[in-house]
């Protein structure tokens, strides 16, 4: 077979040569006529006119030379138009061949240019493998034997920023529930606006493919919380989420209050996450403690001008009036 | 023209006016046929002209093109000798890829 097609396609290429071999032979053929049309016209020209002047029928030659005029432009004429016919077929030969030729160029350069392409995206993945991704910090508290496994499964999770797996995402989930059941009251202590997403919110952004943030955002109420994400659609879910006025009547009026603190980081940003970072061992108060323990110490700021004057005026009176005594007692009580 | 000069006797004249007529129309049929003979030439030459003009301006445009694959292809060449001068990169690559 391969004999056959190779005997067929050079018998093909020779007969395109034979006519191609023809055709140039006849278009060399018009050039040369066209060439000798000027000299037999001359010679025409002269021959007439010599036997117009010897000859003496003169009539008879002069039809004659209009015959010959007639017969000479029609020839012409049609050499002129074989030449210009020829001329243009081949003209559209050579167009045909460059455009091909731009073709196959433009092929080879789109295979060079995939391949380009592909030497790029291996190298690319091939220096992405080498970058250190970001460690992100457990988001919750989980028991010691969950945290361990969960928090592998988070990282290894943020990086690829979804969970596509169900297994590994209802035992993310599951270890979730569990540390908030053991934990509440550590839910509410978090001052800062930013902690403000639920789980659910959380685990739905991550699901959508965001960067999620890596400091914890309990709930300020846990079981409405849980129960509104069942039934409230998503774009509410991620547009309560970024907001930290959530669920404002639920709450008490200190943590309200603290709610609108300028402490509005993004939650989608992993900058805060040192800030936000706790520990386990690190002692945890309640909302309303915390609060209260500001209060005392504004308290104690402003007790202390007033014993400060109180102090200042007993030395004074020291001095007009050397009771020591009294100053004492004041600094007893200081 | 021939015609003109016979003739003779008392019709003489009548007869020389006819063979000056005759003549005079040979002569236009003459100068009429040498008119369609020249005016023909004449557009043989216009479409030879035209012809050179059309010729020369679709040579022109396919020099065109000529000279951009010319470069087009010297360019493939080079790059094609860049990357057999550097088989590292596709062995490299071929590694990373197994």
């Amino acid at each position: 077979m391969g004999t056959m097609t190779a005997s067929s396609l050079s018998r093909e290429a020779s007969n395109y040569d034979e006519v191609s071999m023809q055709q140039s032979l006849l278009f060399s053929d018009s050039l040369k006529d066209l060439k000798n049309l000027r000299s037999q016209l001359y010679s025409a020209a002269e021959y007439f006119e010599l036997s117009y002047t010897n000859d003496d029928q003169k009539q008879i030659v002069v039809e004659t030379l209009k015959d010959y005029a007639i017969k000479a432009l029609v020839n012409t004429v049609d050499h002129l138009g074989s030449v210009t016919y020829k001329v243009n077929d081949l003209f559209d030969e050579k167009v045909d061949e460059v455009s091909g030729t731009e073709f196959r160029v433009c092929c080879i350069e789109q295979r060079l240019r995939t391949c380009q392409e592909y030497i790029d995206h291996e190298g690319i993945s091939q220096q992405s493998l080498v970058i250190d991704t970001p460690k992100y910090h457990k988001r919750y508290i989980l028991p010691v034997g969950e945290t361990m496994h969960g928090a592998i499964r988070t990282k290894s999770k943020y990086q690829g920023c979804s969970l596509d797996d169900e297994d590994d995402w209802h035992q993310f989930r599951n270890a979730v529930r569990a540390t908030i059941r053991e934990a509440p009251s550590s839910a509410r202590e978090t001052p800062t606006s930013s902690a403000r997403e639920t789980p659910t919110s959380l685990v739905n952004s991550m699901r959508k493919g965001r960067s999620p943030s890596p400091s914890p955002r309990p709930p300020p109420q846990r079981s409405a919380t849980f129960s509104f994400t069942s039934t409230m659609p998503k774009k509410d879910l991620d547009k309560r989420s970024i907001s930290p006025h959530r669920f404002p009547l639920l709450r008490s009026g200190s943590v309200s209050s603290r709610s609108t603190t300028p402490n509005t980081s993004r939650p989608t940003t992993p900058s805060s996450a040192p800030a936000k970072k706790r520990y386990p061992s690190e002692p945890r108060k309640s909302a309303s403690m915390r609060l209260q323990a500001e209060k005392e110490n504004t308290k104690d700021i402003e007790q202390y001008p007033s014993k400060s004057k109180r102090l200042l005026k007993a030395l004074l009176s020291r001095r007009k009036s050397k009771k020591d005594e009294m100053l004492y007692t004041y600094l007893d009580e200081y | 023209m021939a015609r003109a000069g016979g003739g003779g006797g008392g019709g003489g004249g009548i007869t020389n006016a006819v063979n000056v007529g005759i003549a005079v129309q040979a002569d236009w049929e003459n100068r009429e046929f040498i008119s369609h003979i020249s005016l023909n030439i004449r557009r043989l030459f216009d479409f030879l002209i035209q012809f050179e003009s059309t010729t020369k301006s679709k040579l022109s445009s396919l020099n065109l093109k000529l000279d951009t694959l010319e470069r087009r292809l010297q360019l493939l060449e080079l790059q094609v000798s860049t990357a057999t001068s550097n088989p590292s990169l596709f062995t490299s690559t071929t590694t990373t890829t197994a």
